[in-house]
Order: structure tokens, then C-alpha cells, then sequence
């Protein structure tokens, strides 16, 4: 037996959660699936494999004031950015949550990242497990998979007439009216099956290759567009500058790429990252090196993303496997 | 006491900005909260972000020392908008002051050891806390040796000081400059080979070395061929971030963080990171 | 259409008498479909070459990553434009390219095979089937199509009511996330500091939000006027589809009607925004 919601009742439900706090949900706009804020509920998506940007906009912002300066009587005053409301975010995949979850490992080190912090506290996640996958999918070979309940609060599966319901969390208890739920004799559909990718041992044999004439190669067709960092859920490289109008200053963050020239440059000129070589090895050595070593998780979550938006094929499970299979030349 | 957003700067004023070289400006600064002043503990080699509000923040390395009591200083090329806005400042300016980050000197373990202090150009400026410190405590340590750089004479930083400096015991102050001009009677020379020149001994001693990451490369190069070990040779590197926290991802050396794990870096630990800097 | 032998071919041939130390081509992505750039410097990776109606990116913008470095390029008509307007701005030298120019029937849209036949909008507008720079031609020269009107879509937007495009405009940059890979995968695009990045002064702020997006998208579409080579690349790398190409196409059309200029179509015409007539009256009374 599974507890089990209706279609219906879960419509009346996300229509209940809209009033009472900001519900995000997968939209469709253009041709694109993007999460966004909904103003009623027969514009949210239920039937997609996967939106064309990440949902981590809902918990780190392309951009978003970190706090402002006020002047006022030669007095100056700090007033830092609170978040006030609550936020739902509905139909966010397995792979997308971890992909959160990974995100929490920088920002929420201590000292943690205030606002990121008051994001992930305010926000609750009502994951929707997949059902189909997009080709480019692998999120099994990293750590995760299209069931996967581990970094939701409440996890639905969709099955005929309606869908299970896995309550994880308080927090996703406390979203859910009493009696909401019934019981049913409906069991979770297979996980669709997906592509596999080589991951096993991928740190160590992403160091050997670190100085590999590989990169550069693999630099020949990379353009250094910001793509992959900003439709990539694990990316958190940011840049921050002050806005100033007549009353008052902002200091804003905003999205950074690692792929950016110039990302690295200090004043004066100097760039320890200089060649479009090092720069594509240091976004593939941040998530398949760096990051292990630092929190012991891979910093790729596998939603294929990246794959599906490179304008020239840079695709992080060719690399995987190229790297695994790349005969590293012994130090002579 | 710290604020519960990292990223928040301290409100802070500019007491006094006293000009070091035709580009370079220390700016003395105080917190304004007396609270948070009182806790503001920091040690040699740590920096801060100071903030020009309107324009941003850059990181820049502590002049002063915290056992002195007298807020926080900072020595400021001017090379970009952050610091071109911060010289255009004037006393009892607000500015934002965040931090301390990073690790520093471990001036603990150099007690008893010769010194040798080697700065180029504005590198010399994170430098300046541990002559200081020596100084201040002068019987724990021994020799010290101090080489600061220029490209001309009047780019060397801390001019009103050297007097002092070479004045005290045990201590020598070598000057020298890439170009002199008519009033120079000192030094015309790299440093890496003012390094060779004076033969310093690697026998208990510590070299301590910023600057330009050339000069930085040559003056390495000339302390191997003095018998310095990887372990004995101390540098600060730079690095473009906006945290201080290990956030904004940007000052990565491979797996290591110059903001964190860094700035001070013994050579030895510069040549296992698997990135070059 | 398959001119892959063709194209391996003449790259082998070019590789192998040492004219070129790299050949910039195509070879099958990774979803075994669709097409990518690739770079051969050895004659065991030629084979790996294709060149079919998938082959879409424009390869051009490689060549300024191979200054002085002889190389070889496979460009379809549109690319080969972006050559004439490299060589007239210097940063293209002629000499050090050998250019392997492929009659184009049109490229399809992504994600479609070659076989597909659904072509990119542009390429349906398109009146420039047979590259204006080669030497070498792979393909038959095609008669140019007779297409009766070269911008349908551009006298469509300008029918529009000037609120209309302004809110269709506002619309589409909202969803700018400033990835500028209109820009990196944009010939024209070559500035050693684009305006975007400059910081004193600070021309576009670093929020990605509409009013710096549209001053982004605009900006970069003035620059582009009387340059763009219309391949419609930044339309198609876009990751949320902005109709760049409509933007950059109404400039164009300006440009012609006001200039008698389209942009490429030989090295030697300096495009009219870097010459003066001292008859050019600008619209201003005397």
C-alpha cells in the first residue's frame, strides 16, 4: 500500500500552497520548460523530463542583493536583504534536488552564506520522480537517480489517476493539510533506465590528466560561453559589485562563469588561468576533483544539461569516459 | 563578534591616509561599532576586503599589527576602479571593512630563527607586520634581514620607516631599485640578484618573499642555489576573489584556496598544488 | 547531400603536402546526429571529418584562436563572409588560410538529421548559396534562388506598432541569463575587452536583469550593424532562444537600404561605418 493524492486533489493542494507562499513550478514559455513563479495553477507543466535551466535561480539568484547602504546626515547605515516569504517549489527532479544538496556543501560552510542559508531554510521541495529521461541523462553513474528521495521533503510518483506520495521531511509534512493523502494499492512504475557513465575512481584519474595536452584539444572547440556554468544546477562561482542610485547603494551578486576570460585576472594584469585550456579543465577539475577532495561528492549531478545546451558538443560523459581511458604519459 | 552574514561588511572610518608612493596610499582605518573594534583580532599576513561604497570591494593584505591597538591598516596601489575610487577618499570617509581572512606567518615558529624579508613593489606591503612584530619583540628572534624592491625610488613603500628599520639590532635594510634616478645613491638592481649578492644563509633561517609573481619566480630560483629548502621559503600569493570564504570559487590554485587556505603558502606547499600559479 | 569524402579529401591532401598544419572541419556529435567542429592536425583523423546539411556552426571565429598559423576551414557561403569581413579588419591574413568553401543548400534545424530537410529559418531566406571566397569549392555552384523577399521576418516585426515590438523585445531579453555566447560564437565579435566587460566605465552592470540585458542585446546589435554575416549562430547557440538573428537582420536590412551594403561580400569594401564621404549628409540641415 502507498499514501496516494489524487490529481485533483493535488491541484486544489498546489492552488492552497499559491496562496500562502510563493509556488514554483515548471512552466512552459516560448519553447522552453522553466521553473517560475505561478500565478495559477493550470500553468504549471506536470508531463516533461526535464526544464531548460536549473532550478538553483530559486535558491541562489542570477542575481540578488546582498544587502544596502543607506546615507542619510552623513550617518551611513547597512541594511542587509531578508527573505521574507516562503517558497514551494513543485515538480523539481531527484537529480536537481541533489544538485542542491551539493550546492549547501560551499554555502553552507561555516562561515555560511547568509542569504543562500535563508533561501534553503524558506524553501520546501516537492520533488516529482521521472518516469522517462532524456537521452543525455546519467544522473544514476553520479550518486543519484530518477527515484531518488534523499533531498526532497515530499517526493511524488506519478501513476494512473494520480500520483504516490512519499512524505520525507517535517518540512514537508507540515506542507500537507491533514487527510490529504489516502492509502492505495498502486506501486511506483521502473525507473526509466539510463545511460552509464564511467564515475568510479573519476578524482584520481582526473588528476593524473590534470596536465594533459587533452584540455587543450578539448579547448580547440570550446567557444568560452557561460552556458554550461549558468543552465548547470552545481555552479555557484559568483561576482559581486555595488549599484548606485540617487538614495541609496546595493551591493549585488550575480552569476560568474570559471569560463569567462578574464575570470581569474587580477588587477594589474596578471592571469594564473590564461589559456582556453586551463580554463575548460578548471570547470571539469572543480566538479570531477577539486570538489571530492574538498567534501568527498562528485560536484555533477547528471542531468545532462550541459550536454544538451553546448553550442559545440562539450559533453561532460565523453570526458568521463576519455578521461578514464586516457593513457597518461609516465614522467620519464 | 561577527556578524551572521560573512558577506556584511563592517562600518568603518578613514582616519588618516598618508601617501607612500606616487601610487600607493596607507589607509588607517577604525570600526566604528567599539564592540566589534575590541574583538577585531588579526594576525601578520592575514588581509581584509575594505569596501568603497558605490563601486565595490577588493581584498588587500594588513599592514599593521593587531598588538599595537590602532585599527586596521592597508597599503593601496591604485590600479583599478575599487582602489582608484579608495584614493580618492578623504579622512573621515565611511568605508566597509571585512574580516580578517586566511591563514598567516607562523611567527611562533620563527622565534629564534634569522629573517629574511624580501619584497617587491607593493608585494612588500603584507611584509611590513612581521618586521614589525620582529621589532616589537626583538630578543625572540634573530637576524633579520630586510630587502625591499622598487622599479625607482620613489615607489619603495614605507620610506618614513626605513630609518628605524636599519637602526635596530640585528637588522639590515637592503634598498634597491630597477632604474635610479640623480638623487639615488643606493642600490640599481633585481632583486633576485641582490639575493645572490648578499649570500644569505639558509642555516636556521626563514626567507619570506611577495611581489611580482616574476620576481617571485627569479628570487626562488636564487634562494635553491643558496641551499634554502622548499619548507624554508615563504611566500603570500594573490588571487582574484570576492568572498574571503571559499565561496565565489574564482582564487582556486587547483584544490586550494587562496583565501583560505592561503594566502601563506611555504614553497614546499606551492609545489605539491596540482594547478600552477 | 554528403560531401564528407570530398571534404576528407582535400584535407588530406592539404595536411599531407604540409600547406596547412590544421584542418578546422566537422565530425558526428556525441547524440550520433548532429554535427561539431573539429580540429585535425593529424592525417589519422581525417576520416573522422563529415560535412552535411547538420553542419551548422561557423567555423570562422576558430581562426582568429590561429592567427599567423596556416590552417584550412570548411565554411558554407554565409561563413565565407565572415572571412572577407575578418581580412578587412585585419584579423584574418588571406595567405595563412586555405579555404574549403561548400555549395549549401541550407542547414537543418538542431536536433534534426541530415535527411530531415527542415532547414533553419534563415537558410530559407537565404540568397547566398555558393561561398563568395574559396579555393577550393566542393559542390556544383548553384544558380542563387530567386527569393522574392530577403527579410519577411524583419517587414513583419516593422508592421508592428512600435508598443508591440517593444513589448515583444522586453519580453524575449527578460529571459537573457547573459551567457554571451551570441557573442563567443560570433565572428564580429572579437573586442579584446567587449564593452560588457569594461569596468571604468562601467557600460551594463553586472545584474542579470532585463534593463542590463536589453542594454546588452542592443549594444551588441548596434556593433554588429553593417557586420553581421547573418549565419545565425547566435541564434541558434541562444540556451533560451532569443531571435537574435531578427535583431541583427533588421540592422542589416537598414544598412542596405541606406548603404547599398551587405556585409562580406568581398575584403576590400571597408563596411560604412569606418569610412566617411565628405558628401554623406548624415540628415543634418546645413
Amino acid at each position: 500500500m502507498s499514501e496516494f493524492i489524487s490529481k485533483k486533489d493535488l491541484l486544489t493542494w498546489l492552488g492552497q500552497l499559491m496562496e500562502e507562499r510563493n509556488l514554483v513550478a515548471p512552466t512552459r514559455v516560448d519553447d522552453l520548460l522553466l521553473f517560475s513563479k505561478i500565478d495559477q495553477v493550470e500553468d504549471i507543466v506536470f508531463d516533461f523530463d526535464n526544464t531548460t535551466l536549473s532550478p538553483k535561480e530559486w535558491f541562489y539568484p542570477s542575481s540578488e542583493t546582498l544587502f544596502y547602504v543607506e546615507q542619510k546626515d552623513g550617518q551611513t547605515e547597512l541594511i542587509p536583504a531578508v527573505i521574507e516569504k516562503e517558497t514551494a517549489i513543485f515538480g523539481i527532479r531527484p537529480c536537481d534536488a541533489q544538485g542542491m544538496a551539493m550546492n549547501d556543501f560551499p554555502f553552507l560552510e561555516e562561515p555560511a552564506d547568509d542569504l543562500y542559508r535563508q533561501h534553503r531554510d524558506k524553501t520546501a521541495l516537492i520533488g516529482l520522480a521521472c518516469i522517462t529521461a532524456c537521452p543525455e541523462c546519467f544522473c544514476s553513474s553520479m550518486g543519484s537517480g530518477p527515484h531518488d528521495p534523499a533531498n526532497v521533503d515530499i517526493l511524488l510518483t506519478e501513476v494512473a489517476d494520480g500520483y504516490i506520495a512519499q512524505v520525507l521531511t517535517d518540512k514537508g509534512k507540515a506542507l500537507l493539510p491533514d487527510n490529504l493523502l489516502t492509502t492505495a494499492d498502486v506501486s511506483s512504475p521502473p525507473a526509466p533506465v539510463l545511460s552509464e557513465v564511467p564515475s568510479d575512481g573519476i578524482a584520481e584519474k582526473m588528476r593524473q590528466a590534470f596536465d594533459e595536452p587533452f584540455w587543450d584539444r578539448l579547448a580547440d572547440r570550446c567557444i568560452h560561453c557561460n552556458i554550461c556554468s549558468y543552465v548547470c544546477p552545481t555552479c555557484y562561482c559568483f561576482d559581486v559589485r555595488d549599484y548606485t542610485d540617487k538614495e541609496r547603494i546595493e551591493r549585488v551578486r550575480s552569476w560568474e562563469s570559471c569560463q569567462s576570460p578574464g575570470f581569474t585576472r587580477i588587477a594589474g594584469g596578471h592571469d594564473p588561468r590564461s589559456t582556453k585550456g586551463s580554463r575548460l579543465r578548471q570547470r571539469f577539475s572543480h566538479k570531477l576533483l577539486y570538489f571530492p577532495r574538498q567534501f568527498g561528492a562528485l560536484g555533477c549531478i547528471g542531468c545532462g544539461r550541459c550536454v544538451r545546451a553546448c553550442p559545440v558538443n562539450i559533453d561532460i560523459r565523453e570526458i568521463i569516459q576519455d578521461v578514464q581511458q586516457l593513457e597518461v604519459k609516465s614522467e620519464a | 563578534m561577527k556578524p551572521e552574514n560573512p558577506l556584511l561588511p563592517y562600518l568603518s572610518t578613514l582616519q588618516e591616509l598618508i601617501d607612500l608612493t606616487p601610487d600607493v596610499k596607507l589607509f588607517r582605518l577604525e570600526l566604528n561599532d567599539p564592540d566589534i573594534r575590541e574583538g577585531f583580532d588579526y594576525k601578520p599576513g592575514q588581509f581584509v576586503f575594505v569596501s568603497a561604497f558605490g563601486v565595490g570591494e577588493s581584498p588587500f593584505g594588513i599592514t599593521s599589527v593587531a598588538h599595537h591597538k590602532a585599527g586596521v591598516d592597508v597599503a593601496i596601489r591604485r590600479v583599478g576602479t575599487v582602489t582608484n575610487a579608495l584614493h580618492q577618499l578623504e579622512p573621515g570617509a565611511t568605508v566597509g571593512v571585512r574580516g580578517p581572512f586566511g591563514n598567516y606567518f607562523p611567527l611562533d615558529e620563527y622565534k629564534g630563527k634569522n629573517i629574511f624579508i624580501i619584497g617587491g613593489g607593493i608585494g612588500f606591503a603584507p611584509l611590513r607586520p612581521i618586521i614589525t612584530t620582529v621589532l616589537d619583540y626583538r630578543e625572540d628572534y634573530g637576524d633579520l634581514v630586510i630587502i625591499n624592491g622598487a622599479r625607482s625610488p620613489q615607489d619603495l613603500v614605507f620610506a618614513p620607516e626605513f630609518d628605524t628599520w636599519a637602526a635596530s639590532p640585528k637588522t639590515k635594510l637592503e634598498l634597491t631599485v630597477d632604474a635610479g634616478n640623480e638623487n639615488w645613491t643606493g642600490r640599481v638592481a633585481l632583486i633576485p640578484s641582490v639575493v645572490s649578492e648578499l649570500k644569505l644563509s639558509p642555516q636556521n633561517a626563514i626567507a619570506i618573499t611577495c611581489g611580482p609573481p616574476i620576481m617571485i619566480h627569479f628570487t626562488l630560483i636564487e634562494l635553491r642555489k643558496l641551499g634554502f629548502a622548499d619548507n624554508q621559503i615563504i611566500t603570500t600569493l594573490e588571487g582574484k576573489m570576492k568572498c574571503g570564504l571559499g565561496k565565489c570559487a574564482r582564487c582556486n590554485v587547483g584544490d586550494k584556496y587562496v583565501c583560505k587556505d592561503g594566502p601563506v603558502f611555504s614553497m614546499e606547499q606551492i609545489s605539491q598544488l596540482i594547478e600552477q600559479f | 547531400m554528403d560531401f564528407s569524402e570530398e571534404i576528407r579529401g582535400k584535407a588530406k591532401e592539404l595536411l599531407e603536402s604540409g600547406t596547412v598544419d590544421c584542418v578546422i572541419g566537422y565530425e558526428r556529435a556525441t547524440d550520433g546526429v548532429g554535427a561539431r567542429p573539429l580540429f585535425v592536425y593529424q592525417p589519422n583523423d581525417i576520416d573522422r571529418l563529415i560535412f552535411d546539411q547538420t553542419c551548422t556552426h561557423n567555423l570562422t571565429k576558430y581562426l582568429l584562436n590561429r592567427k599567423g598559423k596556416a590552417t584550412a576551414i570548411v565554411v558554407k557561403p554565409c561563413d565565407s563572409r565572415a572571412i572577407n569581413l575578418l581580412i578587412n579588419e585585419s584579423q584574418v591574413q588571406r595567405d595563412k588560410v586555405s579555404i574549403i568553401g561548400v555549395v549549401c543548400p541550407g542547414v537543418v534545424k538542431a536536433g534534426l538529421d541530415n535527411t530531415s530537410g527542415e532547414l533553419q529559418d534563415t537558410c530559407r531566406m537565404c540568397q547566398q548559396h555558393t561561398p563568395v571566397l574559396y579555393d577550393f569549392l566542393v559542390g556544383e555552384p548553384a544558380s542563387e534562388a530567386d527569393v522574392p523577399d530577403t527579410y519577411p521576418d524583419v517587414t513583419g516585426m516593422e508592421d508592428k506598432s512600435a508598443g508591440e515590438r517593444r513589448a515583444f523585445w522586453e519580453e524575449q531579453f527578460s529571459r537573457c541569463i547573459r551567457c554571451y555566447a551570441c557573442r563567443q560564437v560570433c565572428p564580429g565579435c572579437y573586442c579584446p575587452e567587449c564593452f560588457v566587460e569594461r569596468l571604468d566605465p562601467m557600460w551594463v552592470g553586472i545584474r542579470i536583469a532585463p534593463e542590463e540585458n536589453e542594454v546588452w542585446n542592443t549594444m551588441r546589435a548596434f556593433h554588429l550593424a553593417g557586420r553581421c554575416i547573418d549565419c545565425n549562430e547566435c541564434e541558434r547557440v541562444c540556451p533560451v532562444n532569443i531571435p537574435l538573428s531578427l535583431l541583427n537582420r533588421k540592422l542589416g536590412k537598414e544598412v542596405e537600404e541606406l548603404f547599398n551594403f551587405q556585409a562580406g561580400i568581398d575584403a576590400e569594401t571597408a563596411m560604412p561605418f569606418s569610412t566617411f564621404e565628405k558628401e554623406e549628409k548624415l540628415g543634418i540641415s546645413e
